[in-house]
């Protein structure tokens, strides 16, 4: 019973609209950090099948404006991906994608390993049916042209300051990683306590550089839980709420994602091996998707998969079978 | 010894191909088995049912339930063997009589180091073994099936679905709480956290701190030892009222009827009671006057309407109606290529399968507004979908995402739910279809508890003798003839009912099934009657939300009722379905949400978990100062007619009603922004709600439409005509353009002036403006477009009888009595 909150926005509403610009700004550029990366990559299309993106089945009475998305489980039954398809994904192939088009990805993804290690991120805000951002789309004109390039911007600062994401799987914990944490170091408390960590480098310069060291900041709890947008199979979750209980935790800057702070919580599943899709929320209200890529295990997994390996779960599947997808 | 070695080898082969056959409650229970013996095998088994499965809620209750609805339950404040002395009076739940106090005597658990906190129950020798580890054999692999019926179009061969996935569990110690293993228990972690107590206690003890509104109960990387699942009988097992328990907190098999409905349960404040008091879930939803319970907060309508667990008996005579059915009905075969939304047949079994097709069909009325009127079995099998079962597999993204405020993103508004899709991806849904012949045929089983065999008198003129020497000489005649004139229009399923009438009949093949259901069920608009409308207002079964599939076509096409003023009330709201007066002398207080009567209270040792606050109010909607009192659970023969008198007494004197109507009792603490230092400033903000608020102000209240036509009488005005072309008139339309209008400009105005206090850090006066805004919301112009319902006086309306005279009031209380 219960959701959260019958009138929280019903209440909160009044309270978001007058000063939730002023905090947006103030917090935009320390929350958006949890989940992002690099330098944007040129959208790719992917040959995937969709389900159309409106049910046009459906309609609501109280409310014609209403838009009726396709059921997760239809999408799954009858726009099945294979293994194929999902061998075939890359990063690049998601950023094409407008939100319904992710949305449809997402629920035919199961959660997979939790992973291990270090996974370089992408991040990008949800695009509307038009592709248009969602904001642009909501606001129209040029206020939402305004607030296209806001988000635009952040989407830009958020990815010159994260990187990725590091996976302790055996302790189930993961930490945020920066490369350089110097415009963020009026926000930490002690900077020289910071833990670092060695990672790949990823483009050109990793020629000649392979590896690269980060700071790791923000850590959260890993486990097996709910996926806020499709219910019938677990995600791997990246909840920041209790991160005081973690060893490294600093109250500035780590405080700021957990349950006093902004409230952050990651919802990851595996396309394949080595290559996640996630999705980031602030206090639930979903705010962005991500994706997270470590090539060494994208590669060894095709390999496998090609080979016909199974595909290890860690999280409950749920009960609707993927026939595809085991194939 | 060449054959003995071959047995000890089939043996072993036998033990290790083929897994435990875990035991059922039937065998786990000698004495509630022995309450089984009267019934025959179909009934018997949809007995254990009904009051042990869970049908695999016990995941809903432990993941979906905090982290994607976001509401939190302490089972130890309910379930701790040290509180089994209130588990009665606090929650009202009914006390298992086959768990035990780990240490007592006769208790096979020595301490309660054993059973992690909980009492032991039959079937925990098993179960904690299993406790953070996988490979428990669930009780109801054991489950004795009832014999399979052949005469279906499933053909002479059992194919049921395997009795595991109807998911007993054993008992937390209170009937209809399961308890099964968590295989993901991890002991280190558990004890870091302080075990159950560390699980739900707050984190700070300072109000101002946001700490002291959270607990780990959110945490979703603990994993507590135990899975807690309900059973239907949560709500439905309760005392009988003919043979009620010396004390309730100690009751014996024979005290325990699974039917009768449990109308002193307290489950809203269970289903909360792991949250803050401040937490607005707590102080609008779970909190519910006892035995009433919101259905439809879960899978949320926007309209605060809890209402009762209705008494399950004499259904045999229960009214049906002719209804146009499109639902799923057995068939033997589909033909080559058919469309699976229409037929589907189960693989791995030959020639069970489901076509859907629309009939018309004879169907009760079974909800309170008269939804669920495909069928009797498939009402029973959406009771599953109400505690839990298969939320993940088939419902849970059906539901309203609270925060989602876009309308193009998914879960922003309800979607319905697909029967079909859930036959075929959860094998519980199955393993229930397949056996609700079983659990109908002991729904069929219950017959009314007469007030004459309640007091152990000889017949039923021994009862009129006693009840005329209470009132008056010949008051149960002289009631019989008042019910007749004024009542059995409503309240017989006899046609055309009059003076002559036997309403008392029973049927000549079965002298324990009364002939009159003693209401028509038939549905009236709800204004009519003019009790409070809120459930009326339920939009779970309109078309496109979450149970349209349960709503027969001709139910969700009703009219519109034009006396209710609310904006939203197509779709088939606005209904209310008489009830049946069969017992009403233990049914007490009246109507679908207890409200006339007094309000009942337990009286718990434990002062924290007393959740008795007065719903009585003044013109004004305020608090009363001198409240009546509440009367203590008393579930007797006595206490039950005291109660039943008191509330035939407001019934029938409306005038003499002490208004209801639930105010918040605390103040709502809602943590806007961020309690974190940045710069030397602290961030925090935090909303206050303040106590004494009207909760149906904000509980009811559809505030994404208000957020979307506040954003579009701005940016996309044709769009904002176009939604409220067929809801609103003219004259409306433009009343509501203005309204929103001028609260945008005043929002925008504020934003301003807060910008300016924020930045010179007088965050205070931000929050006093915010919170002016927020009260806004009980403001007349936003409820009359806003809130789902408009009535505020929870036990007003049912005036009928209010003019007789004294003496036929006492008359009638008296006939009403022996029904």
């Amino acid at each position: 019973m219960v959701g959260f909150l019958r009138i929280l926005a019903g209440l909160a509403l009044v309270a978001i609209i007058i000063v939730g610009g002023l905090w947006a700004v103030r917090l935009a550029g320390f929350g958006y950090l949890l989940s992002v990366s690099n330098e944007r990559v040129e959208p790719v299309r992917a040959e995937i099948p969709f389900a159309p993106l409106v049910d046009m089945g459906l309609s609501d009475a109280d409310n014609p404006t209403k838009v009726f998305r396709v059921d997760m489980a239809r999408v799954e039954q009858e726009f099945p991906l294979s293994r194929g398809d999902l061998a075939g994904l890359v990063p690049a192939n998601i950023l094409a994608m407008n939100q319904e088009e992710v949305d449809q990805l997402y629920g035919r993804l199961t959660a997979g390993p939790i992973p291990d290690g270090p996974y370089l991120g992408d991040l990008f805000f949800p695009v509307g049916d038009t592709m248009e951002s969602r904001l642009d789309e909501i606001l129209g004109g040029l206020k939402g042209r305004i607030a296209a390039e806001k988000i635009e911007t952040v989407e830009g600062a958020g990815r010159a300051l994260w990187k990725g994401k590091m996976f302790y799987r055996d302790d189930r914990v993961l930490r945020n990683f920066i490369e350089d944490f110097r415009s963020l170091s009026g926000l930490i408390d002690d900077p020289e306590a910071l833990e670092r960590a060695t990672v790949p480098r990823e483009g050109i310069l990793s020629w000649v550089l392979p590896t690269t060291d980060v700071y790791l900041l923000f850590p959260a709890k890993l486990y097996c839980g709910q996926s806020l947008l499709d219910g019938r199979r677990e995600s791997v979750i990246i909840d920041y709420a209790y991160n005081d209980d973690l060893p490294g935790y600093q109250e500035r800057p780590d405080g700021l994602a957990g349950r006093n702070g902004l409230r952050v919580r990651d919802e990851i599943r595996m396309i394949r091996p080595g290559f996640y899709l996630g999705r980031a929320y602030l206090n639930k209200v979903f705010l962005l998707n991500f994706t997270l890529w470590n090539a060494e295990v994208a590669e060894a997994g095709l390999t496998d998969s090609a080979e016909g390996a199974p595909v290890a779960e860690d999280c409950w599947a749920g009960e609707q079978v993927r026939h595809a997808a085991l194939q | 010894m060449g054959r003995v070695r071959l047995l000890a080898v089939v043996l072993c082969l036998l033990i290790a191909l083929f897994p435990r056959i875990g035991s059922a409650q039937s065998v786990l229970s000698p004495e509630f088995a022995e309450t089984n013996s009267i019934y025959t095998p179909t009934e018997a088994a949809g007995r254990e049912i009904w009051m042990f499965a869970t049908a695999f809620n016990d995941r809903f209750f432990t993941y979906t339930y905090p982290q994607r609805l976001g509401a939190a339950i302490d089972w130890y404040e309910v379930l701790a063997a040290g509180r089994r002395g209130d588990l009665f009076e606090a929650w009202g739940a009914i006390p298992d009589p086959d768990c035990c106090l780990p240490g007592d005597p006769d208790c096979p658990a020595r301490s309660a180091d054993q059973t992690y906190g909980f009492m032991w129950c039959p079937g925990d020798d098993d179960l904690l073994s299993f406790v953070g580890r996988e490979g428990y054999v669930d009780p109801a692999c054991g489950f004795e099936d009832a014999p399979f019926d052949a005469g279906t179009p499933h053909g002479a061969v059992d194919q049921r679905q395997n009795a595991c996935d109807l998911r007993f569990g054993t008992s937390t110690g209170a009937l209809g709480l399961r308890k099964f293993p968590n295989p993901r228990f991890d002991p280190v972690n558990w004890e870091e956290i302080g075990g159950w107590e560390g699980y739900a206690a707050f984190m700070a003890g300072d109000p101002a701190d946001p700490d002291s509104r959270a607990n780990r109960l959110m945490d979703g990387s603990v994993e507590p030892p135990f899975r807690i699942g309900m059973a239907c009988g949560a709500c439905h097992i309760a005392y009988n009222p003919l043979n009620p328990p010396e004390d309730p907190s100690a009751p014996e098999w024979e005290n325990i009827d699974a039917l009768v409905g449990n109308q002193y349960s307290r489950i809203s404040n269970l289903l909360g009671n792991g949250m803050s008091q401040h937490r607005l879930e707590w102080q609008l939803i779970a909190r519910a006057r006892p035995g009433v319970v919101d259905t439809s907060a879960l899978p949320m309508d926007f309209v605060s309407n809890p209402g009762t667990m209705n008494a399950i008996i004499n259904f045999a005579r229960r009214p049906l109606f002719e209804h146009q059915v499109l639902k799923w009905r057995k068939v033997a075969a589909c033909e080559a290529g058919a469309d699976p939304d229409v037929c589907w047949c189960e693989p791995e079994r030959e020639g069970k399968c489901w076509e859907k097709s629309l009939q018309s069909e004879m169907v009760p009325q079974i909800l309170k507004g008269g939804e669920d009127s495909i069928g009797f079995e498939e009402a029973i099998q959406r009771v599953y979908f109400n505690i839990g079962s298969c939320a993940e597999q088939c419902w849970i993204n059906h539901v309203v995402d609270l925060r989602a405020a876009d309308p193009a993103q998914r879960n922003y508004g309800q979607t319905p739910f697909d029967i079909g899709q859930c036959r075929r991806d959860c094998g519980s849904f199955r393993a229930i279809e397949d056996r609700l012949i079983d659990i109908k045929n002991f729904f069929l089983t219950a017959r009314p508890s007469d007030l004459w065999q309640a007091r152990g008198l000889e017949s039923p003129r021994d009862l009129e003798i006693a009840l005329d020497g209470e009132f008056f000489d010949g008051a149960v005649e002289e009631g019989r003839v008042v019910f007749a004139e004024n009542c059995a229009r409503c309240h017989s399923s006899q046609e055309n009912p009059g003076v002559d009438t036997d309403f008392l009949a029973v049927e000549a093949d079965d002298p324990t099934l009364r002939s009159d259901w003693l209401g028509s069920d038939e549905v009236v608009l709800a204004s009519e009657i003019g009790t409070y409308g809120a459930r009326a207002m339920h939009s779970n079964h309109a078309p496109s939300r979450v149970w349209a599939e349960y709503a027969s076509l001709d139910e969700k096409a009703r009219p519109a009722d034009p006396v209710r003023q609310e904006v939203m009330k197509g779709g088939g709201r606005g209904y209310m379905r008489n009830i049946s007066l069969l017992s009403a002398w233990a049914h007490a207080p009246f109507m679908h949400n207890n409200a006339i009567g007094p309000e009942i209270c337990g009286k718990p040792g434990d002062p924290e978990v007393d959740f008795y606050s007065s719903p009585y109010v003044d013109g004004n909607g305020q608090v009363l100062a001198e409240a009546p009192g509440c009367w203590a659970y008393d579930p007797s023969v006595a206490g039950r007619y005291a109660l039943y008198l008191e509330s035939m007494n407001q019934l029938l004197n409306p005038d003499q009603r002490v208004a209801k109507m639930f105010v918040l009792d605390r103040d709502i603490v809602i943590d806007l922004a961020p309690n974190v230092e940045l710069l030397g400033r602290d961030l925090g903000l935090s909303l206050t709600i303040p106590a004494g608020f009207p909760a149906v102000d904000v509980n009811s209240l559809r505030y994404k439409d208000m957020i979307q036509d506040l954003v579009l009488i701005g940016v996309d005005p044709a769009k904002f005509e176009a939604k409220y072309a067929e809801l609103l008139t003219d004259a409306q339309r433009n009343e509501l353009r203005d309204g929103l209008a001028e609260i945008r400009s005043v929002l925008l105005e504020t934003k301003t002036i807060a910008a300016i206090q924020l930045a010179l850090g007088h965050d205070e006066a931000v929050v006093d403006q915010v919170e002016g805004l927020t009260l806004r919301v009980g403001n007349d112009f936003v409820q009359r477009f806003y809130s789902n319902i408009l009535d505020r006086v929870e036990n007003a309306g049912h005036r009928f009888g209010e003019g007789l005279s004294e003496r036929q009031k006492q008359a009638l209380t008296a006939f009403v009595a022996t029904l």
